[in-house]
């Protein structure tokens, strides 16, 4: 393995999760993803920790979407929800083989697995909020990550490396320095009310006065960068337009514009994939409205990629994302769907802040960031 | 990827070894190598109205765990654990290897710790098989690793073991294994009027008594391939000498050209070409000099030794006599940490007579069971 995904596995270990003696740990992910899985569970053997590794063959999927009935689809596995009740630490790792490995199955079919699996992501997400719950999601490289982002994996390592100061001899203390000057711009976005948003094709407002930014230093997201927080539930309108293409449950949606009232999507397009997005939109009420504003800060990203986990984090985008907001935010919407979508302010867009220029040209003022 | 005959086999162990229902919990033991297999059984699982899901074992993980992990490390067992053995209605296990040697380097030791850390889970395990509250169907993916052990090509392998669960060619597989199993049981209940076997064969001569013992049937339900009839002998019976052909394995390694005396049931000699000392070590477990069961292979598609018991005990003319614990159901009561198998080839000149007539000759019974 290469060694800078070695390294990775370290951090993973050690800055992510943090774990300790007999801290039960799962790994879980793709079949594909098997070697890292082993990378990250044999140092989790030298930290004390007790590994349980859970690799899963991503074909199975594309056949519960494609034969289940509706009682198959809603199952919820005991054992996985045991699991989640109770592990100390968990590793979600994104490793595709085929990015659109569930293009031909039924869009609804995704939407009813996915409702049907929130009592899952409920459990961590408490448990996470209590305290009782370290987890991170991180992508490892596969020839299906690096063909979505037009690269070969080789590049697409590179890429990865970089983005988590996996080059150097210390991505912690990269990540530990990251953290220090996102929290004091955390400190100041704290202290906004109006946020505005405008780029070709997007003009949007939000209310964030109360919320409370979060700066994601590569705890529970690896690679990270970002600084994020719930908006008003009821404030956002206007229109955003995503001009870069996605994928959801295998099927790519590009060219996406929302239009926003009082917090709700009234109008919805997408030059491609438009009645995917139509219908991830009816997934459930709170689809509808932005569970999460955020703003990507890290400036070794600078291509999409494809993958949200990446293209969120490159610095001078901005994104939002439908459905669930986060607690620790002092969000309140809730959804089975959290979508983020990436608006690039880079070649033509500025943020307002209380009416000030903050963001522009695809950076923070000085005096921000 | 997806293999015609991987495909039948799939469907013949939904339909006919495990007989999956509507709302059945099941989990799919596998890995990697075997994942041609393993998802044609997710998919027959699932159009059989069945909750599948996967536990898949990770290339290393085992050896990172006994190679680095502390004492409390390998004996630790997830939260999950006891309970997922309770959840589950039905289980399949596909025995697939990369290496059959990748433990080799390990600390024996560390690897019976991490077996003696399971005992409880799997007896447990066991119990709900035998009072029919899991179902279970262990079976063998034809991979490169095994091939290897067999000294054969894949593509010969593979036509092997397909060929050995008749699911090579279109032939209706279950309706095949539906009759074999009413021969088997027939087999069984003829051999149930039996007191005592008398084996002979090249330096084999050797009397067992099963009278009061009841026969199974291996049709196919808890081993895909399946083909034999056993029963566990009277403890204190067996006498006699016997000289077991193919080389014995057991736990990774290879005794050849066992030779083994009995007297008053018990071992009372042992010898070997080659692994005499591990022999000698194992019969020095509490139960592992009393034969644990005594059986006849059946399954005529499997015609060669391949260093895998799932195939060897079966093959087709071959008797097997295993040391150590005995069956329950069978109405043995030998106990022993172990249970080893030791094939016996009785296709050249072997006979086998019951209650002194002659039942077997150059290894076939002579009459079809129930007949004159």
């Amino acid at each position: 393995m290469d060694a800078r995904l070695e390294r990775m596995a370290d951090v993973l270990v050690e800055h992510s999760l943090r774990v300790g003696e007999g801290d039960a740990v799962l790994v879980a992910g793709p079949l594909g993803a098997s070697e890292f899985a082993v990378a990250m569970q044999e140092r989790v053997i030298v930290a004390g920790g007790h590994p349980y590794v859970r690799v899963v063959p991503e074909q199975l999927e594309e056949a519960l979407m494609r034969l289940g009935s509706s009682e198959q689809l809603d199952w919820v596995n005991p054992t996985v929800r045991r699991l989640y009740e109770t592990v100390d630490c968990y590793a979600a790792l994104i490793a595709p083989e085929n990015t659109c490995a569930l293009a031909a199955t039924a869009p609804e079919a995704a939407t009813r697995r996915r409702r049907a699996q929130q009592p899952l992501q409920d459990i961590l997400e408490r448990r996470e909020q209590a305290g009782e719950l370290r987890s991170v999601v991180t992508a490892v490289p596969t020839h299906g990550l690096a063909q979505e982002a037009d690269m070969s994996v080789r590049d697409y390592t590179n890429l990865v490396a970089a983005a988590g100061w996996l080059e150097g001899d210390d991505p912690v203390g990269e990540w530990r320095t990251f953290r220090e000057r996102a929290l004091a711009l955390a400190e100041r976005l704290n202290g906004v009310g109006r946020v505005r948003i405008v780029a070709e094709g997007t003009d949007l407002e939000l209310d964030v006065g109360g919320r409370t930014w979060v700066p994601a230093d590569g705890t529970q997201n690896f690679p990270d960068g970002e600084i994020y927080t719930a908006p008003i539930e009821d404030s956002t309108s206007g229109t955003i337009r995503f001009p870069h293409a996605t994928i959801i449950d295998g099927r790519r949606i590009g060219g996406i514009s929302l239009t926003f009232e009082q917090g709700v999507v009234v109008d919805a397009s997408a030059e491609r994939g438009e009645a995917d997005l139509l219908a991830l939109l009816d997934t459930d009420d709170g689809a509808r409205r932005v569970g999460e504003l955020a703003f990507g800060l890290n400036e070794r990203i600078e291509v999409f990629t494809g993958e949200p986990l990446f293209d969120e984090k490159i610095a001078g985008t901005v994104h939002v994302a439908l459905g669930s907001a986060y607690p620790e935010c002092g969000g309140t919407n809730t959804s089975a769907l959290h979508w983020d979508l990436v608006c690039d302010l880079r070649e033509a867009g500025h943020v307002e802040l209380d009416g000030e220029l903050a963001h522009g040209g695809g950076r923070f003022g000085e005096d921000w960031f | 990827m997806i293999d015609a005959r991987a495909e039948r086999l799939a469907r013949l162990i939904v339909e006919y070894s495990l007989g999956l229902e509507t709302g059945e919990v099941f989990r799919i033991d596998g890995a990697a190598e075997s994942l041609a297999l393993v998802v044609p059984v997710y998919e027959q699982a699932l159009e059989a109205g069945a909750h599948p899901y996967t536990q898949m074992s990770a290339d290393g993980a085992a050896e990172a765990l006994l190679r680095d992990g502390s004492d409390a490390q390998i004996t630790y067992l997830p939260a999950t654990a006891g309970e997922e053995i309770e959840a589950l209605d039905a289980l399949f296990t596909i025995w697939s290897d990369v290496n059959t040697k990748a433990l080799s380097g390990v600390d024996p030791a560390r690897q019976q710790l991490l077996l003696d850390s399971r005992q409880e889970l799997s007896k447990r395990r066991t119990e709900r098989i035998f009072s029919g509250e899991l179902k279970w169907c262990g079976t063998l993916f034809p991979a490169n690793a095994h091939a290897q052990d067999a000294g054969m090509s894949l593509r010969a392998y593979e036509e092997f073991v397909y060929g050995a669960c008749h699911v090579l060619g279109e032939e209706d597989a279950a309706a095949h294994w539906r009759a074999t199993s009413a021969a088997l049981k027939a087999r069984a209940e003829e051999l149930e009027a039996v007191s005592e076997l008398h084996i002979l064969g090249p330096d084999t001569d050797l009397c067992v008594r099963v009278e009061g013992r009841t026969w199974v049937a291996a049709d196919g339900c808890l081993n895909m391939p399946d083909g034999e009839v056993f029963t566990s002998p009277l403890e204190d019976s067996t006498r006699g000498e016997i000289r077991y052909t193919f080389p014995a394995t057991f736990q990774g390694r290879e005794v050849e050209d066992v030779r083994l005396r009995f007297e008053g049931g018990r071992v009372v000699s042992a010898e070997a070409a080659r692994g005499a000392g591990y022999l000698k070590s194992v019969l020095e477990l509490d139960g592992a000099d009393v034969l644990g069961e005594v059986a006849f292979g059946l399954n005529y598609e499997i015609d060669r030794f391949t260093r895998n018991i799932l195939f060897d005990e079966k093959i087709g003319g071959t008797m097997h006599l295993a040391l150590g614990a005995s069956f329950p159901m069978t109405g043995g009561v030998n106990t022993a940490p172990i249970h080893w198998d030791m094939i016996c080839d009785l296709r050249e000149d072997g006979e086998v007579y019951a209650d002194g007539e002659l039942i077997w000759r150059a290894g076939r019974f002579l009459h079809e069971p129930g007949g004159a």
